[in-house]
């Protein structure tokens, strides 16, 4: 943070966010409205970005394996909805099952990722995939009891969407909602993404933490320096994974619906995008990086959804935002190779 | 002969900040040019602009004239200068790791067979392997080195890599003037020689040789001319004959060096660690079957040709490599070398590859001079919580790095500036006060004063010296700096093979050490 500097993504990002917003403004919209969905989408969306920090530092790079994280919340969500539980008990008892799960998941995922040191961006993106089809049969096959959470007809196999309204929608939204006219600040969701990142930036300030840093560093300082590289490495990655657990619960609460199946695989690209556009290299990330990122990203997807509907034609959002969150992958891709050569 | 190179009041300056000031150069065909001067005193920009580095023209050109072989030079990319019969020889290595040596020297100017060169064109042509290596094989032959030339640079020493580099340059027909950056300085004595004498040959077939170096007692050795640079300008030069190390070294910092001296002592005190049959698998420098004593609060120095296993005995100590055999620490065998258990044993390595191994470049200086005190001892450590979460205690360690700032005189603008913004000598120091601050009683350093300046490197040695005498720390220097161990150490043994050859005293004669590194028993009254 402390020598933050801006790059050439970040202003690309920049100009078009005010082009949006000009644009926004030029077709009349609410832009308060607008702003105070964008908090929202914010912290909807930011704790999964956060995710990808422990691994980033540790030297593992970009977690293209947050399905499995997410799949560990989700199947944590789906408990908490079997039991019926409401209201923020239900919340936080499906981050509880949710952490267990993950923590589970990632220290296999861990395991694996330490037998392909060096190659666990392409190694993640895999087992992301894999862990996808062989959850359709757990939703399939899985003993759920809540006949709301089934399919209608049949009674047997979980619904590829499953409303959250009638047990924990938005009470993280909803609670400590501070209205200044038509301006809505959602304390509560804030202070709760507050609290993630400032348990993050605890983390870093510990043992474990500084030897998570020193090892993204340089590997073998930090094994001559006396610290199990296996474990620190194995410890980030739980980490990352239960963060991704913590993620998908926010997300779900916010959005309304635990959405199953296929929806987690496409989950960790806009998340890997938004750290991008924060400035992340691949490398050490702060994280104040990943909460700009997420902001910017979220933000432009926000616009561009009511803007493209107003003057383009409304299928146009959904290639806007694939195109927008896959070429700055890309980009940063091309950007780091750049880097390599040059040092 | 003729001026290949002609360099006229060339300047250069980084962002306002003078990086050369009006620099004249010439070097003729045939001839050995050489430039020293202190770390930062312009010599790597000289290259960079030389060789048509982007860097130098996207920072906003250079003022000055220069002329090749007769024509102004206005490069604009390395391809091109190459292509005008330029050739250079980094620092850092530029060899593909997964070819072969063979392939590496002949890499763009393979030799095809005939016919197919007819069916499909050169470019499209089958490699005459045999061939290719028969020539590479010539041109390495021509620096004085031996190796299978189907060997993957990946499985090379250092060494042989340096050679690997010159040779895929010098391979090349059409070369008039090749640029060496410290091509010595990660070669042993004994290569280096033989190194200077390809040069030598290289020259005489009119050749034109641009050679940067630290040491000395080379550029005096073969240099037709010398330029010395401080601070980015010119300021003397001379020619063979009135060349002599003192005058350099005066030059290259602007006054006298005190050499470091320890007196010598015989020390025969209980033994601090004993290695028995100890093999270390490190590729390119194993150690096989080695015995070695090294007694409490001596100096013991571990020389020989680089590929005969010296770095290895720290590595193999701290279980970065597998190993074999007995270690015997304070009368007790340790079982298996874990890096955190032997440093709480009292236990310290610092490698030689300082940029890849030794530091946290991105951490600032505090960081790094606390960083294993904290994970290994939790010396920093507050109090609460028990260690598992292990705060820092920032007050307890700003007392701590300010003192060691200033005792070592590391110079940073603050302990809060990254390491990688300090030169090679002071971050040399950051490790040793890293090293002291886990108190070790018996620290390993490798190669203590490579790659920095000449006036640092004393001041290094006799850092060293003090921590001996006043910390009574065991210290066994892996160096290939013959005349520094001879300075510093109370014993100076020497490997070849892997294994201890000789044990040897600073006051040897040089033809012993000589014998000794070549691995030949020396008879002598």
């Amino acid at each position: 943070m402390r020598n933050y500097k801006i790059k050439p993504p970040q202003i690309i990002i920049l100009i078009f966010l005010m082009i949006l917003v000009l644009l926004a403004y030029v077709l009349q919209m609410d832009l308060v409205i607008l702003f105070n969905e964008s908090l929202t989408k914010l912290v909807m969306n930011g704790v999964l970005v956060l995710a990808l920090i422990p691994m980033l530092n540790v030297g593992a790079g970009m977690n293209f394996g947050l399905p499995v994280g997410i799949v560990g919340g989700l199947v944590g969500l789906c408990i908490a909805v079997n039991f019926r539980l409401t209201g923020f008990f239900g919340f936080f008892m499906s981050l509880f099952f949710s952490l267990v799960i993950c923590a589970i998941l990632g220290w296999i995922y861990g395991r694996l990722l330490n037998r392909v040191k060096g190659r666990e961006e392409i190694a993640g993106t895999f087992i992301g995939f894999s862990m996808i089809p062989l959850m359709n049969y757990f939703w399939t096959l899985a003993p759920f009891q809540n006949r709301q959470m089934l399919y209608p007809i049949g009674g047997q196999g979980l619904r590829p969407k499953i409303s959250l309204e009638p047990y924990f929608y938005n009470v993280l939204d909803n609670f400590c909602l501070l209205k200044i006219g038509a301006l809505e600040i959602p304390l509560g969701l804030l202070a709760f993404y507050a609290l993630i990142c400032l348990f993050l930036y605890l983390f870093f300030r510990t043992k474990s933490g500084r030897a998570t840093l020193a090892t993204g560093e340089n590997e073998a300082f930090a094994r001559l320096s006396g610290i199990d590289i296996g474990r620190i490495r194995l410890l980030a990655i739980v980490l990352s994974t239960m963060l991704a657990g913590i993620g998908i619960c926010v997300y779900a609460q916010s959005y309304g619906f635990i959405q199953l199946y296929d929806e987690p695989l496409s989950m960790a690209f806009p998340a890997i995008s938004a750290v991008l556009i924060g400035g992340s290299t691949g490398r050490r990330t702060w994280i104040f990086e990943a909460v700009l990122g997420a902001y910017l990203l979220q933000t432009i997807y926000l616009l561009t959804v009511p803007i493209a509907n107003e003057i383009l034609i409304p299928e146009v959002t959904e290639i806007l935002r694939t195109f927008i969150t896959y070429s700055i992958i890309l980009y940063a891709l091309l950007y780091r190779d750049k880097r390599g050569i040059s040092h | 002969m003729g001026n290949i190179l002609e360099i006229k009041n060339l300047s250069k300056s980084y962002n306002g900040i003078p990086a050369l000031t009006k620099v004249n150069l010439s070097v003729k065909a045939g001839e050995i040019h050489g430039i020293v001067g202190a770390n930062g005193s312009g010599k790597s920009t000289l290259m960079n602009i030389l060789f048509g580095n982007p860097i130098i023209r996207e920072t906003g050109g250079y003022q000055g004239k220069i002329a090749y072989a007769g024509k102004s030079l206005q490069a604009k990319s390395c391809a091109e200068v190459i292509r005008m019969g330029m050739g250079m020889v980094h620092q850092e290595f530029a060899l593909l790791p997964d070819l072969t040596i063979g392939e590496n020297i002949k890499l763009g100017r393979e030799e095809t067979y005939q016919f197919t060169d007819r069916l499909f064109g050169k470019k499209l042509s089958f490699i005459d392997r045999k061939r290719n290596d028969t020539s590479a094989a010539r041109v390495l032959k021509k620096l004085g080195i031996d190796v299978d030339v189907g060997v993957k640079i990946i499985n090379l020493s250092t060494n042989t890599r340096q050679f690997v580099e010159i040779a895929r340059e010098i391979a090349r027909t059409d070369l008039k003037l090749l640029l060496l950056d410290e091509p010595t300085a990660v070669l042993s004595k004994d290569d280096a020689s033989n190194l200077i004498e390809a040069l030598l040959g290289l020259a005489k077939d009119g050749l034109g040789i641009l050679f940067i170096s630290h040491r000395l007692e080379e550029v005096q050795q073969i240099c037709d001319r010398v330029t010395v640079f401080r601070d980015g300008a010119v300021v003397s030069q001379y020619h063979k004959g009135e060349i002599s190390v003192n005058n350099l070294a005066r030059d290259m910092i602007g006054h006298t060096v005190q050499l470091a001296n320890a007196t010598k002592r015989a020390m025969k005190t209980r033994p601090a660690i004993r290695f028995q049959q100890f093999s270390v698998a490190m590729p390119g420098e194993e150690i096989k079957d080695l015995d070695l004593t090294v007694f409490a609060g001596e100096i013991l120095g571990l020389t020989g040709l680089s590929g005969h296993g010296k770095l290895a005995l720290g590595y193999g100590l701290m279980g970065m490599y597998p190993v074999a055999g007995e270690v015997i620490y304070e009368n007790k065998k340790i079982d298996t070398l874990l890096a955190k258990t032997n440093i709480l044993k009292g236990m310290y390595v610092l490698p030689d590859d300082r940029q890849a191994l030794g530091i946290l470049p991105e951490h600032s200086v505090a960081e790094n001079i606390i960083f294993t005190g904290n994970q290994v001892k939790d010396m920093f450590s507050r109090n609460f919580g028990r260690s598992f979460l292990g705060f820092i205690d920032q007050k307890k360690a700003h007392r701590y790095v300010d003192q060691v700032v200033q005792d070592f005189s590391i110079k940073c603008s603050s302990p809060k500036q990254k390491l990688k913004e300090l030169s090679g000598g002071n971050q040399q120091k950051v490790c040793l006060a890293r090293a002291l601050t886990v108190n070790p009683q018996l620290l390993f350093v490798a190669e203590p004063t490579r790659g920095i300046d000449i006036s640092a490197k004393e001041k290094i040695l006799n850092l060293l010296i003090d921590i001996n005498r006043t910390k009574h720390t065991t210290l066994v220097i892996a160096s290939s700096e013959l005349d520094e161990l001879k300075r510093v150490c109370d014993r100076i043994a020497v490997m070849v093979n892997g294994s201890i050859f000789k044990i040897l005293f600073p006051d040897s004669p040089d033809l012993e050490f000589g014998l000794a590194l070549a691995g030949e028993e020396g008879t002598y009254a």
